[in-house]
């Protein structure tokens, strides 16, 4: 089934066709050892693809939890080296790495500088991955070029927003299967992905509370029509606790014991650590990816994925043209990479490439759109 | 007799499910529970005929802890789950259902539950009471009532009273405010889409989504569609409905002009070859189609497997028709109804409600004295359903005032009129 499904998956992502086109006229990936560290199922399957078929030499990375073995059999069937353990895809001297949440880079710059040489370049997919990333740069600890493919427009307004907005609701209805029109829905985080989760959650009928610690996105949420509170006020008569945050310890035990008896947690930002459950008392499985807990003093609520991100280990994750669009921003991520040499330091997509990779999805839906005339160019750039 | 299950083995599973919906259902587990007490149904021989599954099951042991002597089978011999099956079995319930069985062997189960005499049956689609009726006319005879789950089933039932063969009562469930106003638009709504997009992994936001029939559960759909980012085209044959699905702000259009747009379609009619063999033409490459009501033929499946060059099944659930050169589109779970055959079924919360109705309508016909033919739950009852569903919610209503109502002796008192006007 898995060599269908991930041609399933690619006859809905046109704009990594159309990305794969242009790396093919490049070839400059050609010949490249290229690193694939990000969640293996089918859609990223068609990336790993796209560029073999461009000539690069890929090596897949799939972590345990969210990776298909179908998938992993269908790639090896393919001819591709796929593992379990970053020291492999390390041990094979990639040149070009398409990363997530950093992983495999701080992997290379912490633990195994020898043979951090070999790296010419890194695209980094996840907003939790660019974080450290400049972290690092800011310190002068960063070897290499970063294209910050999570920052390109393409990828921030859609895969964060719609793509983990609808996956991240979905994977919690399927795995509890509850209702959520009437449920009290608190999100915590209002970023891009907790903006995309509160707005697909209001869609199916829940009333949200956003928790947040940054003013500018607290008013973003009053603005979008939302409750705003305090996480410990919110949770006292949640239904849902949906995080979003990317950051350690969002929601600790103490949040825990407030919640009414019942409350599904369930995290769609960074994973595990954004719900803190070194303090709780983690009980059996009730339903496949559902887990009762309870903190000291407490009710009994259930975690949905043991607190891992809820799109990807409980779903699918992102759906497949969100998908097309990041993954054709990481193959001409690498593929810009591979054409031009970057300092060290966290760059940006050219907005150019952006608008590329937009102009495909577009173009597939059939949908046409205006191009300025030469008299607002004028106008656009006088002063 | 003995249940006839798949696997007793399985309990353990089926009871975490089981209780998981009783978890989620405080008006059976409250409010109905109360109403049924514990003498009204003692030693009442009920049958329970529904999709087996863990809520279906959960309103099984609420009947059978009033005292009720319940029998348990599947109203379709696709959809019961075997481990709940087992649990409801380990339960005291007798029970006559598996998976997948075969159609000889679902009728056998229905024929088993029947074999009980029952006094009272819970049916959907009026499954078991038409087989009654049928091939077992004088245990048919001795029935005492009917409440029926669903809107196929009503209209069999009113069919069966217009022939002058319904000698007992019967309570139209479906018909029910708390049932239809919520199970069929909101449940429906809610399970049909979490299975399309889990059964493809597509994305809904920017989809064109053409929704066929526009009733409760098209309205439903639509509602979800419109909310979570789809545009929504709705076909129609009723004017009136129509006009309302362009009020709800969806586009409206003939069948054709709806399928050449779409990427999506989703039927919701109720009736047969809603997509018939002269739609296939009309279907642009890659679309899905996705059938949301009673019958498996609502999407003809034959007909587009006919025209087709190739099929294969890309997905779980997901079959690929290739009718002509790189032409491929997509049908769900082989045209049945997608949120049960493809996904969960409603959620628990919705099936809370739509049982407390059964229980509510059980509870109408073995304590009042109703005549031979089809009633609605008595509006009364409806509401406390609803108040009591408010209440596990932690909302509570203004009662209404006499001062509050437009009565006719208001109207005739000159004085009052002029007051207001």
């Amino acid at each position: 089934m898995s060599r269908e499904a991930i041609d399933f998956a690619r006859s809905f992502m046109p704009a990594l066709a159309a990305a794969a086109e242009v790396a093919r006229s490049s070839g400059a990936l050609a010949g490249r050892r290229v690193g694939v560290a990000l969640t293996l199922e089918p859609k990223t399957a068609c990336l790993v693809e796209a560029l073999a078929d461009v000539g690069a030499e890929v090596a897949v990375l799939g972590n345990a939890w969210s990776t298909k073995p179908t998938v992993v059999d269908a790639l090896r069937d393919a001819g591709r080296f796929v593992t379990r353990d970053a020291d492999e895809l390390i041990d094979r001297d990639v040149e070009l790495l398409a990363d997530d949440g950093a992983v495999v880079t701080r992997r290379l710059h912490d633990q195994r500088r020898d043979r951090l040489p070999h790296l010419r370049g890194v695209a980094e997919e996840t907003t939790s991955g660019v974080r450290p990333l400049r972290n690092m740069a800011a310190a002068g600890q960063l070897a290499v070029p970063v294209v910050a493919v999570n920052d390109a427009r393409t990828k921030l307004l859609f895969d964060n927003v719609y793509g983990t907005g609808q996956s991240v609701v979905m994977a919690v209805l399927d795995a509890t299967n509850m209702q959520m029109a009437g449920a009290r829905v608190v999100v915590v985080g209002y970023g891009k992905v907790g903006r995309g989760i509160a707005a697909m959650a209001r869609a199916v009928g829940g009333r949200v509370t956003v928790a947040e610690v940054d003013p500018v996105a607290a008013l973003a949420a009053h603005h979008d029509g939302l409750e705003v509170a305090p996480l410990a006020d919110a949770v006292v008569d949640a239904d849902f606790v949906l995080t979003a945050t990317g950051i350690g310890h969002t929601v600790t035990a103490e949040h825990l014991a407030r919640l009414p008896d019942g409350a599904i947690v369930a995290v769609g930002g960074m994973g595990r650590p954004e719900v803190d459950l070194s303090d709780v008392e983690l009980g059996e499985e009730v339903r496949p990816h559902v887990r009762a807990a309870r903190a000291a003093g407490g009710p009994t609520v259930f975690v949905v994925a043991d607190g891992r991100c809820a799109n990807t280990t409980a779903g699918e994750g992102n759906p497949i043209e969100v998908m097309d669009l990041s993954l054709a921003l990481q193959l001409r991520a690498l593929d810009h990479l591979a054409r031009y040499p970057l300092p060290p330091g966290v760059h940006l997509l050219p907005p150019e490439i952006d608008a590329e990779v937009a102009a495909a999805q577009l173009r597939f839906a059939g949908i046409a759109i205006d191009a300025p005339t030469d008299a607002q160019r004028t106008w656009a750039s006088s002063w | 007799m003995s249940s006839r299950i798949a696997d007793p083995s399985l309990a353990a599973e089926g009871h975490r499910r089981i209780d998981w919906a009783r978890r989620r259902s405080p008006v059976l587990d409250g409010y109905v529970r109360e109403r049924l007490g514990t003498t009204l149904l003692r030693g009442v021989r009920v049958a329970v005929v529904v999709h087996l599954e863990a809520k279906t099951a959960f309103l099984a042991t609420v009947l059978a802890d009033a005292g009720a002597h319940v029998v348990a089978a599947g109203s379709n011999p696709w959809t019961t789950r075997d481990d709940v099956a087992a649990a409801l079995a380990e339960r005291g319930v007798e029970v006559h259902s598996s998976r997948r069985s075969t159609m000889e062997v679902w009728e056998e189960d229905l024929a088993a539950v029947a074999g009980t005499d029952p006094e009272y049956v819970i049916d959907d689609g009026a499954e078991l009471t038409v087989r009654m009726a049928r091939d077992h006319p004088e245990r048919f005879a001795r029935l005492r009532g009917v409440s029926e789950e669903t809107t196929t089933g009503v209209a069999r039932l009113r069919a069966l009273g217009d022939l002058g063969r319904l000698p007992f009562p019967a309570i139209a469930a479906n018909d029910a405010a708390c049932k239809h106003l919520f199970d069929n638009r909101y449940g429906t709504g809610q399970s049909t889409i979490q299975a399309v997009l889990q059964l493809t992994n597509l994305r809904l936001p920017g989809k064109r989504l053409a929704i066929v029939g526009y009733g409760w559960v098209g309205r439903g759909i639509a509602a979800y569609a419109h909310a979570l980012g789809a545009r929504v085209v709705a076909v129609e044959t009723d004017p009136i409905r129509g006009l309302e699905a362009l009020t709800d702000g969806h586009d409206v259009a003939d069948l054709r002009t709806a399928l050449a747009g779409a990427d999506l379609v989703i039927t919701a009619t109720g009736g047969l070859r809603a997509i018939g063999p002269e739609h296939v033409a009309h279907l642009r490459a890659g679309t899905i189609l996705a059938n949301a009501g009673h019958h498996d033929l609502e999407i003809d499946v034959p007909a587009i497997r006919e025209a087709s060059r190739a099929v294969s099944e890309p997905r779980p659930g997901v079959a690929r028709f290739e009718l002509g050169s790189d032409r491929p589109v997509y049908v769900l779970s082989d045209g049945a109804l997608v949120n049960i055959a493809g996904g969960l079924g409603h959620p628990v919360e919705i099936m809370d409600l739509s049982f407390a109705v059964q229980a509510m309508g059980l509870h109408t016909l073995v304590s009042r004295d109703l005549a031979p033919g089809v009633h609605d739950l008595p509006p009364e009852v409806d509401r406390a359903i609803a108040a009591a569903k408010l209440a596990s919610r932690g909302v509570h209503l203004d009662p209404p005032t006499p001062e509050h109502a437009d009565t006719l002796t208001g109207l005739l008192e000159l004085d009052t009129l002029r007051r207001e006007s």
